[in-house]
């Protein structure tokens, strides 16, 4: 499943659903709220452009790792502390595919996918500074 | 002829997005981003530097695909476009 959603998800029913024939290796990235001394946080996406984004690096992660399954789900709007933001399964038959697709997935998704944070507080709100322009160059 | 321009993240607070504009034919991205953009100085700031020059870390796309800064004053807006214009992004 790749999804840009408010709703959570079942992580659980999800590691289940991994389980391909073949699968020797789950590895899981749940990436949280942090309490940074803020009262929630704000998720926008460019969600037509961020979902076709997402099913563009999870092709590109299951064919350079020899992925079995992926799921990425992107949770936008307001979040509390200790919530769960982005969630990435993916299967391999082996640990070291596993880990390597999970973290190309994150990283590729910190680089380019349209989406933003802002950081609310008791006084106002601060947007998350973004690390990279939208794919740091030419279109890929 | 109408195209639809859609601001993100700070830039949307500052500016409101999903704006619909009558254009004349042969208007240019920059132009017509810079337009919209006065409308709110405080907008226009954070998108422009002092020179009236796109601050490099704006990030543009027409369509859903990207228009490189230096080439949006010769890129044409067409009837019907989604024009985005966004600060870097922060997901994951």
């Amino acid at each position: 499943m790749i999804a840009i959603q408010t709703a959570d998800v079942d992580i659980g029913a999800l590691i289940a659903a991994a389980k391909k024939q073949g699968t020797g290796a789950v590895v899981v990235f749940d990436g949280i709220v942090r309490d940074d001394g803020i009262t929630e946080m704000e998720l926008e996406a460019y969600e037509e452009v961020a979902a076709k984004e997402l099913e563009k690096i999870a092709k590109e992660a299951t064919d350079q790792f020899r992925l079995l399954h992926v799921d990425i789900i992107h949770r936008i709007g307001r979040l509390t502390v200790g919530e769960n933001i982005l969630i990435i399964v993916v299967s391999a038959g082996h640990r070291p595919e596993a880990y390597a697709g999970s973290r190309y997935i994150i990283e590729e998704i910190k680089k380019g996918v349209p989406i933003w944070k802002k950081e609310l507080t008791k006084d106002g709100g601060r947007w998350v500074p973004g690390e990279h322009g939208h794919g740091g160059g030419k279109p890929r | 002829m109408t195209v639809k321009i859609r601001f993100f993240a700070r830039f949307r607070e500052l500016l409101g997005t999903d704006i619909m504009t009558d254009v004349a034919s042969g208007t240019m991205f920059t132009s017509l981003i810079a337009t919209i953009a006065r409308k709110n100085p405080a907008g226009y700031a954070a998108i422009f530097d002092e020179k009236g020059a796109f601050y490099e870390f704006v990030i543009l796309m027409k369509n859903g695909k990207r228009v490189e800064l230096e080439d949006a004053a010769t890129t044409p807006v067409a009837d019907g476009d989604e024009i985005a214009v966004f600060p870097p992004v922060a997901g994951g």
